[in-house]
C-alpha cells in the first residue's frame, strides 16, 4: 500500500519536474516581457513587437538550423560567415552581374547547401567533431566574401530584393512570414518524418543508431547543408533588410544562434530538445536585446550577457540531465 | 628430411626478410612523420628566400621572430590543451583583455609597469582556472565553455576600452615588446624560455605525464588515480597564463590596448600545434613539433605579406589550413593504430 502510494508521488514529482521542464523558458520569456513592459511601456506597442519579430526572424532562422545541429551532437561555427557569403554574393549577383531577383537569391542558397555538404563530408569521413571543421569554414566563407565584395560595401536597391526584408503582406513583416514558414517545415520535419526521428537518434545514442543500421554519416551530412541553408536564407533576409552586403555583416551570429538554442533548452550533448524551445529561446533573447536597447544599455553588455548566458545554460542543461536521470 | 629442414629455413629466412622489411618500413614511416614538418619547413624557408630578396633581411627576420612568439607563446599553452583532447578557443580575445587591462591601469589608472602587467595576467590566469571547473566539474566539452568565454573576454575588453585603443604606455612596458637584447628581440626571449619550461614540464614531471596519460586515455587514468580533475583545470589556467603574456607582448608591440588586438592569434595557434604533430584526439605531441610548426606558419604568413597576397586571401588560406592539417592529424592517426 504505502509502496504503491510512493510510486504514485514519485510519478507525480515526475510529472511536475517534466511539465517545470518544459515550460520553464516560456514563463521566464513571459516573466521578461512583462518587467520590460512596466520599465518602458514602448515595448508593447505593435510597432516596436513587429520591429521584435522582424528582427528576430533572422537569427531565429538560422537557430533553427541550428536545433538539428546540435539535436545530432553536433555544432556548426561557420554560420555567420555563410550568411554573410550569401548574402555578399547575392547583392553582387544582382548589382554586378544583373542577374534577376529569383536566380540572385536561387544560386548563393544552393552555394550554401554545398558549403554544409563539404563540412558534413569532412566531418564524417575523418571523424573529428564538427566544431574544429566549422571553425575553418567560417574563415573560409568570410575570406571568399571579403575577395568577393573586395572589403567593400555593395549597395542594392532592387526593389523585389529589398521587399524580401523590408516588405510586409498584411500586418506581418516578410521576414517573419519565411521564419513562421521554416519553423512549421522544420518542426514538422523533426517530429513528423523518419529523418526527424533519425536526427535524435544520432544526437542520443550514434553507436547504436549505427548498429540498427542507419548511416550516422548521411543524417549528419545532411543536417550540416541544413545548417548552411538556413544561415545562407538569413543572409538574404539581412541584406535585403539592409539594402547593401557589408563585409563584417552577420559577424558572430553563430554565437547567438548557439545561445538561442541552448537557452532554449535543446541539449548540447544531443538527443533531446526540439524546434519549439528553440523558438522560444530565440524569443528570449530577442526581447531582452531590444529592452536593453529600449533602456540604453550599450551593445558591449549584450555581448557580455550572451557569454554569460551561454555558460548558464550549459550549466543549467547537464544539473537537469543529472536530476532527471 | 633434409629436404624439408631447408624448406622450414627457407620459410624462416622469408619470414625474418618480411619482418624486417615491416620494422624498416614502419621506421621510415615514423621518421617522416617525426621530422617530415623540418623537410617541409627548410623546403618552404627555400622557396620564400628565393622568391623574394626582402625574406632574409635582418629586418624582416627580426619581425617575423617578434610574431612567431606571440603565437608560439599561445601556442605552448595551446599544446598542454590540446594533449588533453581538449580545446581553448578563447585565447584570442583572452589575449585582447590581457592588453586592454593593463594599458587601462598604466594609462587611466596610472599604474607602474609591473602592477599592470602582473594584475592583467592573474585576470585571465583566473579566467582559464575558472573554464577548467567549469568544463570539469560541469562535464561538458570544452569548445562550449570556452566559446561562451570568448564573447564575455571580448564583451569585457570593449567595456573597458569603450571601442577605442587605449595608447600610450611607458617606457619599460614598451620595452617587452620592442626591445632587443643584443640581436635578439625580447618577445622571442620569453617565447624560448616559455618553450623551454613547458617542455621540461611536459617531460620530466608528473603533472607532463598525467597530461599524457589523461589525453590518451581518460578512463583509464581516472581508474589509475589520477587526478584528472585537478589536471585539467590546471591546464585551462596555464592557457588562461599564456594566452596572457602573449597579449601583453602584443600590446607592448602595438603601444595601446585593444580589443580586437588577439583575434587572429586563435586560429595561428591551433594550427601551429596540430601541424607540429601534436593530435587534436589527446595524448600524442610535443612541445618541440609545436615550435617548429609556429615558425613553419611564421614563415609561410611572412612570405605571403612580402610576396603581397591580399589579406582576404590570407583569411581563406588560415582557414584551409587548419581543415588541411585536421585531415593530415587523422590520416597519422591512422598509420600509428598498426
Amino acid at each position: 500500500m504505502i509502496k504503491r502510494y510512493n510510486i504514485i508521488r514519485k510519478m507525480r514529482n515526475q510529472w511536475i519536474q517534466i511539465l517545470v521542464e518544459k515550460y520553464m523558458m516560456l514563463l521566464v520569456l513571459l516573466l521578461t516581457c512583462i518587467i520590460i513592459s512596466i520599465i518602458k511601456p514602448v515595448f508593447l506597442t505593435p510597432m516596436n513587437l513587429t520591429n521584435v519579430l522582424r528582427q528576430v526572424s533572422m537569427i531565429g532562422i538560422i537557430a533553427v538550423g541550428m536545433t538539428f545541429v546540435i539535436l545530432s551532437a553536433q555544432l556548426d561555427l561557420s554560420v555567420g560567415s555563410v550568411a554573410a557569403l550569401v548574402g555578399a554574393l547575392a547583392s553582387g549577383l544582382q548589382v554586378r552581374s544583373n542577374l534577376s531577383t529569383s536566380l540572385g537569391v536561387m544560386i548563393p542558397l544552393i552555394l550554401a547547401v554545398v558549403i554544409g555538404l563539404i563540412s558534413g563530408i569532412i566531418t564524417t569521413k575523418i571523424k573529428v567533431h564538427s566544431f574544429i571543421v566549422t571553425l575553418g569554414m567560417l574563415s573560409i566563407a568570410r575570406g571568399f566574401m571579403l575577395l568577393y565584395t573586395g572589403g567593400r560595401r555593395i549597395d542594392i536597391l532592387i526593389p523585389s530584393f529589398e521587399y524580401i526584408g523590408a516588405g510586409m503582406i498584411g500586418p506581418v513583416p516578410v521576414p517573419v512570414i519565411i521564419y513562421l514558414s521554416v519553423i512549421i517545415v522544420a518542426a514538422y520535419t523533426l517530429s513528423k518524418t523518419r529523418f526527424g526521428r533519425y536526427v535524435y537518434a544520432v544526437g542520443g545514442n550514434a553507436e547504436a543508431t549505427r548498429l540498427s543500421g542507419i548511416s550516422v554519416d548521411k543524417i549528419r551530412i545532411i543536417v550540416m547543408s541544413i545548417s548552411s541553408f538556413t544561415a545562407g536564407l538569413s543572409g538574404i533576409i539581412l541584406s535585403a533588410r539592409i539594402s547593401a552586403a557589408d563585409p563584417a555583416m552577420a559577424e558572430g551570429w553563430e554565437l547567438n544562434a548557439i545561445a538561442a538554442v541552448i537557452i532554449g533548452g535543446t541539449s548540447l550533448f544531443g538527443g533531446q530538445g526540439g524546434i519549439g524551445k528553440t523558438v522560444i529561446g530565440t524569443l528570449f533573447l530577442g526581447v531582452l536585446t531590444t529592452g536593453l536597447n529600449l533602456m540604453g544599455v550599450s551593445p558591449y553588455y549584450q555581448m557580455l550577457l550572451i557569454g554569460i548566458l551561454i555558460v548558464v545554460a550549459v550549466v543549467i542543461d547537464r544539473l537537469k540531465r543529472r536530476l532527471l536521470m | 628430411m633434409k629436404k624439408g629442414a631447408n624448406k622450414d629455413t627457407e620459410l624462416l629466412e622469408l619470414s625474418k626478410s618480411i619482418v624486417t622489411n615491416r620494422i624498416l618500413i614502419n621506421k621510415i614511416k615514423q621518421g617522416l612523420q617525426k621530422y617530415g614538418i623540418i623537410i617541409i619547413f627548410f623546403f618552404v624557408f627555400l622557396i620564400i628566400s628565393i622568391s623574394t630578396p626582402h625574406f632574409l633581411t635582418k629586418r624582416n627576420i627580426i619581425n617575423i621572430l617578434r610574431q612567431v612568439s606571440m603565437v608560439g607563446i599561445i601556442g605552448c599553452g595551446m599544446t598542454f590543451v590540446i594533449l588533453l583532447a581538449e580545446i581553448d578557443l578563447s585565447v584570442g580575445s583572452m589575449a585582447s583583455l590581457v592588453g586592454v587591462i593593463a594599458a587601462f591601469l598604466q594609462v587611466v589608472k596610472g599604474a607602474n609597469t609591473f602592477i599592470a602587467i602582473t594584475f592583467a595576467i592573474i585576470v585571465t590566469f583566473t579566467f582559464g582556472i575558472v573554464m577548467g571547473l567549469i568544463i570539469t566539474k560541469v562535464k561538458v566539452h570544452s569548445f562550449v565553455v570556452t566559446l561562451g568565454v570568448l564573447s564575455i573576454a571580448k564583451a569585457v575588453a570593449l567595456i573597458i576600452s569603450k571601442g577605442h585603443p587605449i595608447s600610450g604606455l611607458e617606457r619599460p612596458f614598451r620595452f617587452i615588446g620592442g626591445g632587443m637584447a643584443g640581436p635578439i628581440p625580447i618577445p622571442f626571449i620569453l617565447f624560448i624560455m616559455i618553450a623551454i619550461l613547458s617542455y621540461l614540464i611536459l617531460t620530466f614531471t608528473i603533472f607532463g605525464k598525467y597530461i599524457f596519460a589523461i589525453g590518451g586515455n581518460i578512463e583509464t587514468s581516472r581508474l589509475s588515480g589520477i587526478p584528472v580533475d585537478r589536471t585539467k583545470i590546471l591546464v585551462f589556467g596555464i592557457s588562461g597564463l599564456m594566452a596572457g603574456i602573449s597579449g601583453i607582448i602584443l600590446a607592448a608591440r602595438i603601444n595601446s590596448g585593444q580589443s580586437i588586438a588577439g583575434e587572429g592569434l586563435l586560429f595561428e595557434a591551433i594550427t601551429a600545434v596540430v601541424i607540429g604533430g601534436t593530435s587534436l584526439f589527446g595524448g600524442v605531441g610535443s612541445i618541440g613539433g609545436t615550435v617548429i610548426g609556429v615558425f613553419l606558419l611564421g614563415i609561410i604568413r611572412n612570405g605571403l605579406n612580402l610576396i603581397g597576397v591580399s589579406p582576404f586571401w590570407q583569411k581563406v588560406f588560415n582557414g584551409a589550413l587548419i581543415l588541411l592539417v585536421v585531415v593530415l592529424d587523422r590520416m597519422r592517426r591512422r598509420i600509428r593504430v598498426y
